[in-house]
């Protein structure tokens, strides 16, 4: 996600380097995508072996809702993405809208909020009987008012799109940025009026970023559990996880899981497809920004409308949480719950959330390392598939390595099974792709020169890459820590499905209590969870241009 | 004492049809600087890259002192061949003072020689004052020097600059290049200087190598190179030659601008064509005279003049810059030099 901004020097496609490949590096490539890749072939091994029974009783009876269900809601919240990412970034980028900086920051913010916690929010407020805006209308009029449902397809959609927007907005607003002044200015020479200009120039040239947002929302929807488990629409994901938890029913979750992955490899493969055919990043020194435009009376309209998608995406949240907070902090009886449910108190999730993630984060990057440094360095046709294998998590819904690994290792590596490791083992499997991001476009931004320099003053290839090439993608490699830290945070179905009994990190708390209707002795954990995230999003929005 | 051999030197890119070197060979002695030019994809910089064993020869072996450091059967990786090299790019690294860079190849010795070495180093290119500062503070210029420096300071059998100057402005670069080659032949540096521009060849080269779709098409002093061109592409690559057609007869050369009195050992009536370079041209006005004045270039110093013979061969030729003529005017050029003319059949 955020390392798709970095538009700089590409150094990758200089001449093939024919200096041979050690076969060290190699190696360790090789292995870490024979890693990443076993989950994901088992799957599909699973699924091919499940009863004829299963597939048949599955194909007679759910799968095309579910099918239905599912392409539905990726359609209509990437759609939704699009349209407010995009918009909102033209409004801070392009306009002279007040407040931009501020707007800025409160807009890439709801990416630290977990859906599924803003859909407690949403529901919370929206609920009919019960949710606080239905019941405030009803003191006031004295009778029942209607008001949206916050569940189904259209609720759903609504809250899901105002939690995916930001990865839209993020990269259109560093595309909106990037953009040479002078090519709008070139359509208007030639005769197109602003609007035009827009349509047939802007956006076409922020395609590419726009297409690499899009995927990331949709593969997003295509994981999401918690929220379409609260909102109660059944999607591929709830109804894989409903049969691993309820029903325990493994077989039917192996094919459902089969044709999940297979659809998301399917939004992958199409997106590499058209970002192939189209890449045109254009860095230039002489860049100048193009001229804003003048909203003039639509101002306080604008205004409105980005304070709106903030109210929705973050105010809202961030206030009901917090007087939620204060009210289970006032009230000795949640308290007490929340500081001691069992035999764990508020500091083990706190600390068990953080260890995990830290050290699924340490592994990808490390990971992370020879795969880039073999796609970077030696671009052939094999280090580009050990690259793509290594990419494929983000095809991998949670649930589906949840079940993955729970086969796996019952299998194979059963005195894993039961620890927090193979929770960890989730983590890094399904976010490896963005620390390996991250270390490639670390990379591509390396002259080589470097590394030969280094060469040529007696250093070997190994000595090279500790004393030159790491020191200075570290950034890099802790942008893309910092991105794993991040989302392995929030991640709830792999956690719920493979943790040991007693093993609750913030993420599950929440849900936990959340489920239950306990809200407000969920909040405090909600909070700290969404406070901990923003953390690294903090480090990460820094390194981007447009909010420094 | 010979530094450098290269013998049978090939190398094919993967994916590529030409061979980026093909089959070259030459030899470097102590204390020389060879510049290697070429225009852009002769191969110059891929030679360059084998020497310093960041590329693998496909077949051919290069030796260093003596010692084969390529071949069929070894390859040194680059760390061990004890080169110096200053990259197009200066490669200097970001993350390192100046003093760092350069004391990064000093390996193995006590802080108190590694401090003196640097110092020595910085002192040369005089950059002392600098030694705490980034790469980020210095200008093109320094930077280039520090990139020098660095090369240098371990002491390097042999030093390879791929185009060094190329990211310098033009006025810095010929102050750049005059100190860089000052230094060199102060230190006695063997060197291979690889560049795409005939001007800097000259000036930095002891001897210079032409190179051409990864063919070496002729080695020798500047002068050699210039007055005896042995190939076509080398007159022309070498001070912008014309080609003008010819036939031998027995006092010389018969052309369209009048004879050409030089010995040729070729058959009488063979077809050739002569390299003529703007300073070999001379004219006069002439309302019946050989060819018309196309277009003139004032270049500061001198004006060159395009002129068209009225078979529409076209000869340039240099005039002092004051003497300035009408396009369109006519002329009677002619050949005038107090050198013999680089001959090659038709």
């Amino acid at each position: 996600m955020v390392n798709h901004l970095q538009t700089t020097n590409n150094f990758s496609l200089q001449k093939i380097k024919t200096i041979p490949v050690s076969p060290r590096l190699l190696i360790s490539a090789g292995l870490v995508a024979l890693f990443v890749a076993i989950p994901l072939i088992y799957i599909f091994i699973r699924a091919a072996g499940a009863e004829v029974e299963a597939w048949q009783r599955l194909f007679q009876t759910r799968i095309w809702k579910l099918l239905g269900n599912t392409l539905l809601l990726t359609f209509s919240v990437t759609t939704g993405a699009l349209i407010v990412g995009v918009s909102m970034a033209w409004f801070t980028e392009r306009t002279d809208l007040p407040a931009k900086k501020i707007f800025r920051w409160m807009l890439a913010m709801p990416l630290a909020i977990p859906a599924y916690i803003g859909a407690i929010v949403h529901l919370a407020l929206l609920r009919p009987r019960g949710g606080y805006v239905p019941q405030f209308l009803e003191n006031i009029f004295g009778r029942e008012i209607f008001t949206p449902s916050p569940f189904g397809f259209w609720g759903a959609t609504f809250i899901l799109t105002f939690f995916m927007y930001p990865y839209v907005y993020l990269l259109s607003a560093a595309a909106f940025r990037s953009l040479h002044a002078s090519l709008e200015e070139a359509a208007r020479t030639l005769g197109r009026n602003p609007l035009q200009t827009l349509f047939q120039v802007t956006l076409p040239a922020l395609r590419p970023g726009l297409t690499a947002g899009a995927l990331l929302v949709a593969l997003d929807i295509l994981a999401e559990y918690g929220t379409v488990a609260l909102l109660r629409y059944e999607t591929f994901s709830s109804a894989i996880f409903i049969q691993l938890s309820g029903r325990y029913d493994r077989s039917s979750a192996s094919v459902l899981s089969g044709i999940l992955v297979g659809l998301a490899i399917l939004f992958l493969w199409s997106e590499l497809r058209l970002q192939g055919q189209a890449r045109f990043t254009q860095v230039e020194s002489n860049w100048r920004p193009a001229s804003l435009f003048n909203l003039g009376k639509w101002k306080p309209l604008a205004f409105v409308i980005v304070f709106g998608v903030v109210s929705a995406s973050l105010l809202l949240p961030a206030i009901v949480l917090l007087t939620w907070s204060i009210q289970a902090l006032l009230d000795p009886e949640t308290l007490s719950k929340i500081f001691y449910t069992g035999s764990q108190g508020f500091s083990s999730y706190v600390w068990n959330s953080v260890w995990s993630s830290g050290v699924a984060a340490l592994i990808a990057v490390i990971l992370s390392i020879p795969v880039g440094l073999l796609a970077v360095r030696y671009p052939n046709r094999l280090s580009q598939i050990i690259s793509r294998i290594c990419q494929v998590g983000y095809a991998i819904p949670g649930v589906v390595i949840a079940l993955s690994l729970v086969l796996l290792v019952n299998r194979f590596l059963p005195f894993l099974y039961g620890t927090p490791l193979i929770v960890v083992m989730a983590y890094v499997l399904r976010h490896m792709p963005q620390a390996v991001r991250s270390s490639e476009s670390a990379l591509k931004q390396l002259s080589p020169t470097l590394e030969e320099a280094s060469r040529t003053l007696g250093r070997t290839s190994i000595q090279t890459v500790f004393q030159v090439t790491l020191p200075l993608i570290l950034p890099g490699l802790l942008a893309g820590g910092s991105l794993v830290f991040l989302t392995s945070l929030k991640e709830l179905p792999a956690t719920l499905l493979l943790r040991p009994a007693g093993f609750d990190t913030l993420a599950v708390r929440v849900w936990a209590w959340a489920a239950d209707g306990f809200y407000i002795q969920a909040a405090p954990a909600a909070f700290v969870l969404i406070f901990v995230s923003a953390l690294p999003l903090y480090f990460l929005l820094r390194r981007e241009q447009i909010f420094r | 004492m010979t530094t450098l051999q290269i013998k049978n030197l090939s190398k094919k890119f993967h994916g590529s049809e030409f061979s980026a070197v093909n089959n070259i060979s030459f030899e470097l002695q102590n204390d020389e600087i060879l510049a290697v030019v070429g225009p852009s994809g002769c191969g110059k910089t891929t030679t360059l890259r084998l020497i310093a064993g960041l590329e693998r020869p496909d077949s051919g072996s290069i030796l260093l002192n003596g010692e084969t450091v390529a071949s069929q059967s070894v390859f040194i990786p680059p760390e061990k061949r004890g080169i110096g090299m200053v990259f197009q790019d200066h490669a200097l690294f970001p993350h390192l003072t100046v003093f760092d860079n350069v004391a990064f190849g000093l390996r193995g010795k006590t802080k108190t020689e590694i401090r003196s070495i640097v110092g020595e180093m910085l002192h040369m290119v005089g950059l002392l004052s600098f030694s705490k500062r980034y790469p980020h503070e210095l200008s093109g210029g320094e930077r280039q020097r520090v990139a020098l420096a660095r090369a240098l300071a371990p002491k390097p059998v042999l030093v390879l600059m791929d185009e060094p100057f190329s990211s310098l402005d033009a006025d810095l670069r010929t102050e750049v290049r005059e100190h860089v080659r000052r230094i060199l032949k102060t230190i006695q540096a063997t060197v291979v200087f690889v560049t795409h521009d005939q001007e800097e060849a000259l000036y930095m080269g002891d001897r210079l190598a032409v190179l051409q779709k990864g063919h070496l098409e002729q080695i020798g002093t500047p002068e050699e190179i210039f007055h005896e061109s042995t190939t076509r592409f080398v007159a022309e690559f070498i001070g912008d030659s014309d080609f003008l057609k010819g036939k031998v007869v027995k006092d010389g050369i018969q052309t369209e601008i009048g004879l050409i009195k030089q010995l040729v050992d070729l058959p009488l009536t063979t077809q050739v064509e002569i390299a003529l370079r703007p300073d070999d041209i001379d004219f006069q006005i002439d309302g019946s005279g050989n060819s018309l004045i196309i277009e003139r270039f004032f270049r500061g110093a001198f004006n060159l003049y395009r002129l068209r013979l009225d078979s529409g061969q076209i000869l340039h030729a240099f005039t002092e810059h004051t003497r300035i003529l009408p396009v369109g005017a006519r002329v009677q050029a002619h050949v005038n030099t107090d050198h013999s003319l680089n001959i090659f059949s038709a």
